[in-house]
């Protein structure tokens, strides 16, 4: 005896399922284009940019389906009002911070979900007329699960401190809220996700793991000895808001006062060389102040010369506020 | 989300320290060393690869854009601009590990951002053209020239890693020549516009000079005809970037 001819789903029903995956699996491509430039951390990015083609070929396979489905070609269709607003909430956090919440709305809320949703369709779409479908849904929970693993990589790295796997949780859960109250993305409510999610091997060119590695931050500047001395001196100077020792280090007619006016009164209690970029001879540094109140980033050029390096222009770059821990950069 | 956004949003981590393009040129003029890297030295090999590694990344980041910001360009429109994302994500790294190959590091020279700002163009006419047509046509460029180098200082490891990314960057620019004429038939100043914004494009990374038609040896950036005649410039397009090199300005 042959496969059995029962069938759970009409040729409309699955054109509307199909529409409806095809509405979250563009959006959230769209989504993680669009973040690749918001989100600072390398890891995060090639990450976002690995995966935006393999959601548009989803998206293109079950497009292209619709057609052979009575239903016209590439058309993508949310279930109801509610899986707007879910993919409109996943998509909010736009800051360089959120790097965190934008990887865990994709990887630990949509992405799961999607595998569970194709998992049960394809245990219930017919193996005998039903093939082309089977198909792409089969190849499209490989990619998931894969995705999945990549992804829970990435944030498991940029969870460097409890408060930051707090707020990962804290925006997990609103977000399963929100698409429990839509049913799904297809609306039809939450499947049960399907075992092996954990297992799904690093090899397609999105590993994870080297994409970590790559993000690593350097372990000791190349730099000559007497400018490190000069960069430790001058570092634990701002610190202190010590003008006098922080002149020592300024080119003639470089005042200390802007920076130190800029730093203001914030508490800032450790320092440490972010970047030294070299430009000819002359090296442009990058120190991250940081404190219980406030992060300042300060960058400066310097000039070697006869009297040793010396500092020629000194800005704050950049000054962050309490209560947004940052990712590990 | 906000489409498009603000081009000073581009987000980094605190490795890397960004700079005008214009500033670094002069203080390194001010130095007395050219204003861009040659690849007359090792050194300068991996300044150029740095400053490479950086385009990829704004290439990446730009592509990313477009699929995000045209939801109603036509959807082989998107999945060519998804398909570029894949291909700059494996490009940024193969230019990290470029750079370790090299012993350099990121950050290790300041980022300048005249990819990206092209990359913000409203228009995505403009945008293929701009930065399909006319900053991956300068990759061309840049990449020939380094396979070339790459072979002659023995280090087949750059040769062949940038030999591949180049084939893609062919593919780039042919994208860049299909969607310019696509997204503009029947609008002849759609058109016109962003070919004039690829042409200041064109003009711009002629780098006062630097960029010229010539041996691989001879120049700091030669215009590689063969390889762009593959990705799809006629020769009059052709012709006419070798021309606008000649007329040599200061940076
Ligand atoms: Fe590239
Ligand atoms: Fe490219």
């Amino acid at each position: 005896m042959g496969l059995p001819l029962t069938g759970h789903v009409s040729v409309d029903d699955s054109a509307r399922l199909i529409r409806n995956y095809r509405y979250a699996v563009e959006r959230a491509m769209r989504a993680l284009g669009g973040w690749i430039a918001l989100t600072p951390d390398v890891s995060a990015k090639l990450l976002m940019g690995r995966h935006v083609w393999d959601l548009a070929q989803h998206a293109e396979a079950f497009g292209k389906r619709l057609p052979e489905l009575r239903a016209p070609a590439q058309v993508s269709e949310p279930a109801n009002e509610r899986v707007v607003a879910f993919m409109d909430a996943l998509e909010e956090p736009e800051t360089p911070q959120q790097t965190v919440e934008r990887l865990v709305g994709v990887y630990r809320v949509l992405k799961p979900h999607l595998r569970a949703s194709y998992h049960d369709y394809l245990l219930r779409a017919n193996a005998v007329y039903e093939p082309p479908t089977r198909r792409i849904l089969s190849r499209c929970i490989d990619d998931e699960r894969r995705h999945i693993v990549a992804g829970e990589t990435i944030i498991g790295h940029l969870c460097a401190t409890p408060a930051l796997t707090a707020r990962a949780l804290a925006w997990q859960r609103r977000l399963e809220r929100l698409l429990a109250a839509a049913g799904g993305v297809t609306g039809d409510g939450l499947p049960p996700s399907p075992p092996g999610a954990g297992d799904a091997p690093m090899e397609m060119s999105d590993d994870a793991r080297e994409f970590i590695r790559l993000e690593a931050p350097m372990a000791s500047w190349p730099v000559p000895q007497d400018l490190r001395d000069a960069l430790d001196s001058l570092g634990s100077s701002l610190l202190a808001r010590n003008r006098a020792a922080l002149a020592r280090w300024l080119a003639a007619g470089v005042s200390p006062d802007p920076v130190c006016l800029a730093l203001g009164a914030a508490t800032l209690t450790s320092h440490r060389l972010v970047a030294i970029a070299r430009l000819g001879h002359q090296r442009l540094v990058k120190w991250r102040l940081e404190g219980p109140d406030a992060s300042v980033t300060v960058l400066g050029r310097w000039v070697p010369g006869p009297e040793g390096w010396r500092v020629v222009t000194l800005d704050v770059a950049r000054i962050e506020l309490p209560g947004l821990a940052e990712p590990r950069r | 989300m906000d489409r498009p956004i603000a081009y000073d949003k581009l987000a980094r981590e605190d490795r890397w320290v960004r700079m005008r393009a214009r500033e670094v040129a002069e203080l390194k003029v001010e130095q007395g060393l050219p204003p861009f890297p040659d690849l007359s030295t090792r050194d300068s090999i991996r300044e150029r690869v740095h400053g490479i590694l950086v385009g990829e990344m704004q290439a990446m980041e730009g592509a990313g854009r477009t699929v995000c910001d045209f939801p109603d360009a036509p959807w082989e429109f998107t999945m060519d601009m998804a398909r570029q994302v894949w291909d700059e994500s494996r490009h940024v790294e193969i230019y990290l590990r470029l750079l370790e190959h090299l012993g350099g590091y990121p950050g290790e020279f300041p980022e300048t951002t005249i990819l990206w700002r092209c990359a913000c163009a409203e228009d995505a006419a403009a945008r293929v053209a701009g930065v399909n047509r006319g900053l991956e046509g300068l990759a061309c460029d840049v990449f020939n020239q380094l396979v070339h180098i790459a072979r002659r200082i023995g280090d087949p490891i750059l040769e062949r890693a940038v030999e591949f990314v180049l084939a893609d960057e062919i593919t780039h620019v042919r994208m860049g020549s299909k969607w310019l004429t696509k997204l503009t038939e029947g609008d002849p100043e759609r058109r016109r516009k962003a070919i004039e914004f690829q042409e200041n494009i064109d003009e711009r990374f002629n780098l006062g000079g630097i960029r010229q038609d010539g041996d691989h040896e001879a120049v700091s950036i030669s215009v590689a005809t063969d390889v762009r005649r593959m990705a799809g410039f006629t020769e009059e397009e052709i012709e006419r970037l070798i021309k606008t090199t000649q007329r040599s300005q200061a940076y």
